[in-house]
């Protein structure tokens, strides 16, 4: 029986401390994987399911899509899953549900197993310039800018463990992280390093 | 070497020649024991008939050292010489590439990457003795592709530790220039075009600072910058005979690439130079374009410190205060404070130029592409019940599994015909 719908609270953190950047970075990927705990095949899956794309000879997997939450999945042969593109962990749970569902309805005893949010991608606009230059010479040890390869600065943090790149426009992306915190936390760390 | 061919030691017959500084030594591979010396003196004569052994083969130091390796390495050593690097920056490179080759997956990676790898332990001695060594010449050097040497060059300074400063584009500037065959009348090049090198290079330098303090450099290629600026620069030296040279021919008979970004950075520092021109009082009656500016850019240059101040304001202030702005018209026009009415919009028009623009990368100031809302939040636990309609939608019926099927059976038909057996 489905569990009464119960009202949620936004999931952003409420008002953020006083000496904070005031700016909340948003999420914009997730990816997670599950264990569907059976082998899967392929072009069964591929033959029946309208939203499935299956070229073995290019990818060994199922490219399996579904419009809400808005995804694509990977399914391997193996039972094992990957699903890409929610704004949410808890979408992310929601789709990987969907899809386990499809494959269920399928005709294969397909279960629910081991759940986890492998990777948070977020994205933020300080809304000033960066001199990436100056950036690189103050904090070399973290940072590496080649702009003869790629316009951004690739900022390693070691605490939290998240990569950011960070661009003169003054927007941030930040991936790396497993939980939405890490984002946040590693944010409120190089925000004052960018204001300088 | 006497004959018979046993170990004194142990008696085993296997016995191997093995070279020790210059000396041709007899050991027994068994118990090491050393069988014959070798000549210890010769007669002058006799020294004639030897052949010189090289030192790295005499010492046995290449004998560690795998053929892949040792191909690397002189290829490190040409990359150097063709680069007429000094001869110390040879020494850091191999070593480089030594320490690389210590780590498995380099050693086990594909010819290729071993290539480029020569590239980046060049690239990066260079780096390091502020040489303005480029990637784009590293890889046309090589015939190697941008995109295998940036991944190469990316994993290599990661897995070494290494600290590699930036490109330092003074010097780029002056190797760059240097290049451009501008500097003595030829076939290709006509009097009127040919231009004093230490004139042309100095003022290319001022117009690169410029384009640096002005956010055109951030985030971009440092080459098409530079060669805007070179091109400015030769014009502005001689603008009546030279005005009427676009960018692409000026390059041709420079013998020097276009690098495609250059036609924009040109604009960008051109609109920057005419923003300038206009807080120069004799300038600002001209009513200059991005033509007649180019007469002007050694005024413009002379004063540069205090026009860009006079041309620009702080791009950050001006943000801000221009969102509390915003903020302010949305709560209501009676909040409105006094400030904002004197803003620089409303300014009475004709009795001071055009408002300073923000001191920003050209990236912030274009309008954006697409205004973003944002996205709504989502209430969305993850435990929600799922419908069986919503699934069923993505699965096909009986009619059109059979459908497809017929279709693929189709296709193999048609294959088969095209490629028979």
């Amino acid at each position: 029986y489905p569990s009464p719908m119960t009202p949620m609270t936004p999931i952003t953190p409420a008002t953020p401390a006083s000496e904070s950047s005031g700016i909340v970075p948003q999420l914009q990927n997730i990816v997670s994987t599950v264990n569907l705990g059976c082998k899967l095949d392929l072009k069964t899956i591929a033959l029946r399911a309208r939203n499935a794309e299956y070229n073995p000879k290019r990818f060994a997997a199922v490219i399996m899509r579904i419009r809400e939450p808005r995804t694509t999945a990977l399914i391997f042969s193996s039972g094992k899953m990957v699903c890409t593109g929610a704004k949410s962990e808890e979408q992310s749970r929601l789709a990987a549900r969907k899809y386990a569902r499809v494959v269920q309805k399928l005709g294969f005893p397909a279960k629910f197993l081991d759940f986890k949010i492998q990777n948070m991608v977020g994205s933020c606009d300080v809304k000033f310039p960066i001199r990436l230059e100056g950036l690189v010479l103050t904090h070399q040890q973290f940072s590496s800018y080649e702009p003869e390869l790629f316009p951004g600065l690739i900022y390693r943090m070691i605490k939290p463990r998240i990569v950011l790149l960070i661009f003169v426009s003054g927007k941030v992306v930040l991936t790396g992280a497993k939980v939405r915190a890490e984002i946040y936390e590693a944010f409120e760390n190089i925000y004052p390093i960018l204001k300088g | 070497m006497p004959g018979g061919g046993h170990c004194p030691d142990c008696g085993s017959t296997e016995l191997v020649e093995d070279s020790h500084y210059s000396q041709s030594q007899l050991v027994c591979s068994d118990c090491g024991c050393v069988v014959t010396e070798g000549v210890l003196t010769t007669t002058f004569s006799d020294e004639g008939n030897l052949r010189e052994v090289t030192y790295s083969r005499s010492t046995g130091e290449n004998d560690q050292v795998s053929r892949s390796q040792q191909r690397g390495l002189r290829r490190v050593r040409d990359l150097c010489r063709v680069l007429q690097l000094p001869s110390t920056f040879e020494d850091t490179a191999v070593a480089y590439y030594q320490q690389a080759y210590r780590h498995s997956g380099i050693r086990a990676a594909r010819l290729q990457k071993k290539e480029v790898l020569v590239g980046c332990c060049v690239l990066i001695t260079c780096r390091q003795h502020n040489w303005p060594l480029t990637m784009g010449t590293v890889c046309a050097l090589l015939y190697a592709d941008l995109d295998v040497f940036s991944g190469t060059y990316m994993q290599i300074v990661k897995l070494l530790g290494l600290d590699v400063p930036s490109l330092c584009l003074a010097d780029l500037v002056k190797t760059y220039c240097s290049s451009f065959r501008l500097f003595q009348a030829s076939p290709s090049v006509p009097p009127k075009y040919v231009e004093d090198k230490e004139k042309m290079l100095s003022r290319t330098l001022q117009l690169v600072e410029l384009a640096d303090e002005t956010w055109l450099v951030t985030g971009r290629h440092p080459l098409p910058v530079i060669t805007a600026a070179t091109f400015l620069a030769w014009q502005s030296l001689q603008p009546s005979h030279r005005l009427t040279c676009s960018l692409a021919r000026f390059c041709k008979l420079a013998n020097v690439d276009l690098p495609y970004p250059a036609s924009s950075r040109l604009q960008e520092l051109l609109s920057v130079l005419l923003r300038m021109a206009e807080r120069l009082a004799w300038l600002q009656v001209l009513k200059l374009d991005k033509r007649s500016v180019v007469k002007h850019i050694g005024d413009l240059l002379q004063h540069r410190h205090t026009l860009v101040r006079k041309a620009f304001r702080d791009g950050t202030a001006e943000m801000e205060a221009g969102e509390k702005e915003l903020r302010e018209r949305c709560q209501g026009p009676e909040q409105g404070k006094e400030e904002v009415a004197s803003s620089s919009l409303d300014l009475p028009e004709g009795k001071r130029p055009a408002s300073p623009t923000p001191l920003l990368p050209p990236c912030m100031l274009k309008p954006p592409k697409r205004i973003c809302p944002p996205p709504p939040v989502s209430t969305v636990t993850g435990d929600e019940n799922i419908s069986d309609s919503e699934i069923e939608q993505y699965l096909r019926t009986p009619q059109e599994i059979k459908d497809f099927e017929k279709a693929q059976a189709a296709r193999q038909a048609a294959r088969s015909v095209s490629n028979p057996p």
